[in-house]
């Protein structure tokens, strides 16, 4: 499985990671999304009806109560992540707006077609992810 | 001070202090029994609040999964809305028993317990909201049918 995301999410998530309640956010996306096949992505709520291209959201187990958006295509076998936001502390939102979900799905479809992307990979302790852009 | 007003002071502290010893003696410390009763009944909350969280919970998966249900006709969007609905009724009275507990959570009983079933009330909410996005808000939103068009052709 081929981890990627949006420039946005990797900046959402370099500001998000630097915050004191939102330390847990990179150990619960690599808990979540490396190392982990297809069906296991499979969960949390689809927006799209899409068998193949699933649009999803899901909200990541563990203390953060983040909520991680993003699509798979299953023939690539790859995962874009586009949004992500915590359910909690200053940061903390109950959930986005339909607008909102609409817009960065128009956003990853536009990001893929230009390969205006970044692949995500852990280090050799897999305890940090890696942004490289594409 | 008069000496009125002494003996009155007096008085009335000895009265305290008589009462007090009264009841002290016939009441005193809870006896050990006392206090398994009120440990009890605590637990007993706890087990009661984590057993509905267990269920709200239980149906939060279950809503999630059916938007991964395929080949959603007219019929199967009727039944989705009064779905809906239902669990906006069930969320209310979830609300409403919630509100109940406000003097349990000020005095920091079953905290946890409390905590855990707030939080699974919250997600119901959350994800009632998502399954409107999902099958009737998102879809009606100009040109989101055809993203999922065009993801399809790559």
């Amino acid at each position: 499985m081929k981890i990627f995301c949006l420039p946005d999410f990797k900046d959402r998530f370099d500001n998000l990671s630097k915050k004191k309640p939102y330390k847990t956010l990179e150990q619960d996306l690599i808990d979540h999304f490396f190392d982990k096949g297809i069906e296991h992505l499979k969960s949390g709520v689809r927006l799209n009806f899409s068998e193949h291209e699933p649009f999803i959201k899901k909200r990541l187990e563990g203390r953060g109560g983040y909520r991680v958006y993003f699509l798979l295509i299953i023939k690539l076998e790859a995962a874009y992540l586009m949004f992500v936001h915590p359910k909690t502390g200053p940061d903390g939102a109950d959930n986005i707006t339909d607008e909102s979900k609409a817009k960065i799905y128009k956003d990853v479809l536009g990001c893929i077609k230009t390969n205006d992307l970044f692949e995500l990979t852990l280090n050799e302790l897999k305890t940090k992810i890696q942004f490289q852009r594409l | 001070m008069d000496c009125l007003s002494t003996k009155e002071t007096i008085n009335n502290t000895f009265e305290i202090v008589r009462d007090t010893s009264f009841s002290e003696k016939t009441s005193g410390i809870p006896t050990e029994n006392q206090v398994n009763k009120f440990l009890d009944k605590i637990l007993y909350l706890q087990k009661y609040l984590n057993d509905k969280a267990e269920k709200i919970e239980d149906i939060n998966e279950r809503l999630e999964r059916l938007t991964w249900l395929n080949d959603i006709d007219e019929d199967s969007l009727r039944q989705l809305n009064g779905l809906i609905a239902s669990a906006k009724d069930l969320h209310s009275v979830l609300i409403r028993q919630l509100v109940n507990l406000n003097d349990f959570r000020k005095k920091g009983l079953a905290k946890e317990a409390i905590k855990r079933f707030k939080s699974a009330i919250d997600t119901l909410k959350e994800i009632i909201s998502d399954l409107e996005s999902a099958f009737f808000f998102l879809p009606a939103m100009p040109h989101f049918l055809d993203n999922t068009k065009e993801l399809s052709l790559l």
